[in-house]
């Protein structure tokens, strides 16, 4: 980091408020807040924020202009205090409050927010992938900032979550010939809660509070957080019993339980929005290219018992690819678990001795259970199931084409925001096949589907889209496309010390460490 | 001379051939760079133009002719998950693995030598027994899984050890100055960060060398009783002269040589294993490093890493090779 000796003497003073915090009267931010987590970041860069590893880090750091609180699924004003939207959808104007300022004591303008949005488009930034047709920013006055698109886009508003907002005055000479990658990948240029004091990205990363930061720090806060990077869970687990850490979210799911009743721990279960597919393979000239037997299929895989099992009940049973509780959903659109029927058609049809094969990535503990127990209920119809565990760039690429995609593959959606839109149109859109480079293992094309994804994309009115995000459902569902397996709970193991965590689903694996205390 | 030129021009011919199968190798595993540098939903269109920005569109040759041409001018490249030069990222994460395989290589040669040469000198008694097993016993364990039964027992459970990291939490904001901890708490007299520090580094030192260990007191061993064996001892003894004498004095510098060879070729075999306690110990060095440039199918990283473990793997045997033809004057004449 650049300005180490401004740093400790920023940790010295901050620690000299913490003894005058020690007295009721004055509210200053006080004493360090440890969190583990298994991987390392790749990077400080906004334009990479699409990443938890590297969002963790950011969320607290910067500004958006809106923002989803916790447990919200509806944005609320951040950097901007309102914003208008013109008539035809395509134009959307921000206010901007006038008492930011960044970690360079320098003030936020409209010229920022432009700044940044350039920046990301000519980045190449992974966070622009949501921005739908986003066009071009204007600053109509330091307090005002006017966004284009060039076609209507419902979830806009909701992307703008992703966009942190960066200091012109602090990126723009090191712009170079990369647009200041490599310089924002280790600094910050944020007007967030906390700043970046350390980072040393395969061993911790620490933040400290900013003084001048403009919601104020009435309440209770910490004055550093670090981040400690420990992949093995026994480590997590050992560090949390110490009491090293404060929060350790990568223990196993054993080690969760046992936690849940011993004195001085606490065990949060936030209700996520990640779902996990097991996507069949559309386009195939094999079995899963006949709808038929996709059917059968669908009817193969028991949610509840790996929910009970394999979760140890930490979740929400699926009902459809959406989870239950948003805009949106419909229920009933995925067969239920009916082994006798699944074998009632293979014995129809006689496809007893197929012979399939499933993709998935045996590192994670839940896909590989949920592989077993899809072979196992298969085996019993005559069906065998190979299982082909990868690394998740050799898996990535078998999906870029159709002919080297296996019959079923595993995979997470892991929305970038609480809309319809992330896990839908990321899913079943054929613009987003794998062959295309998207997450649509299935290779999954249906016109209609298409048709309705981009309907429901541009338009604005939230019953509206509602209504076409249900219809997709219900196509998809008679086209027997994934088995939505879970929706696992985000359970985050913490001692009873840390005080204020709130999950929040629009930022999937992240903390709140600017509203946690520590006693 | 010619025979330390030779060595030095056949070092350097190896360290190519093996850049040029990492190449190949990580052009050959599946994975595309590019959807990976491009995120989730970025579309078809947007992969492309970033496959033609890192130079993914070359023929295979042309990508490797321009890697070589680099690394000649000392440029390792830029990663495409860090974003830094690469070159500065290994600087960083270098130091905390060499510390690392440097204590276990103390660990290692303190227990191998004495303990091969006794057991040489006690062949075929309860001692000599005893420690076979045990040897035959540790070069059967799993890195891993010692680093764990270690790490729950010495730390976890009887807090003897720290459980993880580099560093103590009270000493964070520790600066460094070459990157070696050891060596800086010295440089900037801190004797309690020195302790510190290496507190930290016994428990994954241990783990990392036990295994290496295991296979250095067998091959001490064996060659320590090829030397007892030899004339010279005999006449020694009939000479009179003290076992004490005899063990030091003549057996274990001409023993010593072939264990040497091993020894050095141990160090860098460390360095490549680092990652194993890194992970568990939750470490920061190259090992971790590694394994983030892989799951980001960064091919400059990965290629990068294997050069530097590579290096480091050469140079280890060279001065091994150094100092065996400057101890033996068989070797200086034919030189």
């Amino acid at each position: 980091m650049k300005t180490v000796t401004a740093a400790r003497i920023l940790g010295v003073s901050v620690s000299m408020l913490a003894l005058v915090g020690a007295m009721p009267v004055q509210a200053a931010p006080s004493g360090v807040l440890v969190i583990a987590e298994n991987e390392t970041p790749e990077n400080l860069d906004p334009a990479n924020a699409v990443n938890s590893t590297v969002n963790q880090l950011l969320v607290g750091v910067y500004n958006t202009l809106v923002q989803f609180p916790a447990g919200k699924t509806a944005v609320e004003p951040q950097l901007a205090t309102d914003w208008d939207i013109s008539e035809d959808g395509k134009t959307y104007t921000f206010t901007l409050r006038d008492d930011v300022t960044f970690h360079d004591g320098s003030p936020l303008t409209a010229a920022d927010v432009v700044f940044t949005l350039d920046r990301l488009q000519a980045a190449s930034a992974a966070v622009m992938n949501d921005m739908g047709p986003y066009a071009g920013a204007d600053a109509v006055d330091d307090t005002t900032v006017k966004l284009t698109l060039d076609a209507p886009f419902g979830p806009f508003i909701s992307a703008l979550s992703r966009i942190y907002i960066v200091s012109k005055a602090m990126v723009e000479p090191h712009m170079g010939d990369d647009n200041a990658r490599g310089w924002l990948a280790v600094n910050d240029a944020g007007s967030g809660p906390y700043q970046v004091n350390s980072y040393a990205p395969t061993e911790a990363v620490s933040l400290t509070a900013y003084d001048n930061y403009w919601g104020g720090w009435d309440g209770d806060h910490v004055a550093e957080v670090l981040f400690r990077y420990v992949s093995e869970p026994s480590t997590q687990m050992a560090l949390l019993r110490s009491g090293e850490v404060h929060i350790a979210p990568d223990i196993t799911v054993e080690d969760k339980q046992s936690l849940m009743d011993t004195e001085g721990f606490a065990v949060d279960i936030g209700a996520a929005a990640t779902p996990l597919f097991f996507q069949f393979n559309t386009a195939s000239e094999g079995p899963t290219g006949d709808p038929a037997f996709r059917k059968m299929l669908a009817q193969t895989f028991d949610r509840q018992l790996h929910l009970d099992i394999v979760l140890a009940g930490f979740g929400t049973l699926p009902d459809g690819p959406l989870p239950p509780d948003w805009m949106g959903h419909v229920s009933g659109t995925e067969l239920p678990f009916d082994l006798d029927a699944a074998r009632a058609m293979v014995e129809e049809n006689g496809w007893d001795g197929t012979e399939l094969t499933v993709r998935y990535l045996p590192g994670i503990q839940e896909e590989t259970s949920a592989v077993e127990q899809l072979q196992s209920n298969l085996s019993q119809l005559g069906i065998t199931l190979n299982a082909e565990g990868m690394t998740w760039p050799a898996q990535a690429a078998t999906v870029t084409d159709v002919a080297t995609t296996s019959d079923i593959n595993m995979i997470y959606n892991f929305p970038t925001f609480p809309d319809p839109h992330a896990i839908l149109n990321t899913t079943f859109n054929s613009a987003n096949s794998g062959a295309n480079g998207g997450y649509n293992w299935a290779q999954y094309s249906n016109p209609e589907v298409d048709a309705l994804l981009n309907e429901a994309a541009s338009e604005s009115d939230p019953a509206k889209r509602a209504e076409l995000y249900g219809q997709v459902q219900e196509l998809i569902g008679q086209d027997h496309v994934v088995i939505t397996v879970s929706l696992p709970g985000s359970v985050v193991a913490m001692s009873d010390k840390v005080k204020g965590y709130i999950y929040n689903a629009a930022h999937h694996q992240t903390f709140n460490y600017w509203n946690i205390s520590v006693n | 001379m010619a025979y330390i030129l030779q060595r030095v021009a056949f070092s350097a011919l190896s360290l190519f051939v093996l850049v040029f199968i990492t190449f190949l190798l990580s052009h050959v595993v599946p994975g595309d760079p590019a959807i990976a540098a491009a995120g989730p939903n970025a579309g078809a269109e947007k992969i492309a133009a970033l496959r033609t920005e890192m130079g993914l569109d070359e023929p295979f040759v042309t990508q490797f002719l321009i890697y070589c041409g680099n690394i000649l001018q000392g440029d390792l490249g830029t990663s495409w998950f860090t974003h830094q030069p690469i070159l500065d990222d290994l600087l960083r994460e270098l130091p905390p693995s060499l510390e690392l395989v440097v204590i276990a290589m103390v660990i290692n040669l303190a227990i191998s030598l004495p303990v091969g040469l006794l057991t040489a000198r006690y062949n075929g008694t309860t001692f000599d027994d005893i420690v076979r097993l045990f040897a035959m016993a540790g070069a059967g364990l799993p890195i891993f899984w010692t680093a764990i039964l270690l790490q729950q027992s010495f730390a976890a459970d009887w807090q003897l050890f720290p459980v993880a990291g580099r560093i103590g939490f009270e000493y964070r904001a520790f600066e460094g100055i070459t990157g070696f901890y050891l060596l800086d708490s010295i440089l900037r007299g801190r004797p309690d960060v020195f302790f510190d520090v290496l507190s930290h580094l016994i428990l994954p030192a241990f783990a990392l060398s036990l295994l290496f260990t295991a296979v250095g007191v067998r091959i001490t061993r064996t060659s320590m009783i090829g030397e007892f064996r030899k004339d010279y001892v005999t006449l020694a003894r009939a000479k009179g002269a003290g076992e004490g004498r005899i063990m030091f004095r003549h057996v274990f510098p001409n023993g010593a040589t072939p264990s040497l060879t091993v020894f050095g070729m141990q160090f860098g075999w460390m360095l490549g294993a680092t990652v194993l306690v890194e992970e568990i110990f939750g470490r920061p060095g190259i090992g971790r490093y590694a394994v983030k440039a892989v799951t980001q199918s960064d091919i400059h990283g990965v290629v990068a890493v294997v050069f530097v473990v590579g290096l480091v793997f050469l140079l280890a045997n060279l001065a091994v090779d150094m100092t065996l033809y400057a101890l033996s004057p068989r070797k200086r004449a034919e030189g």
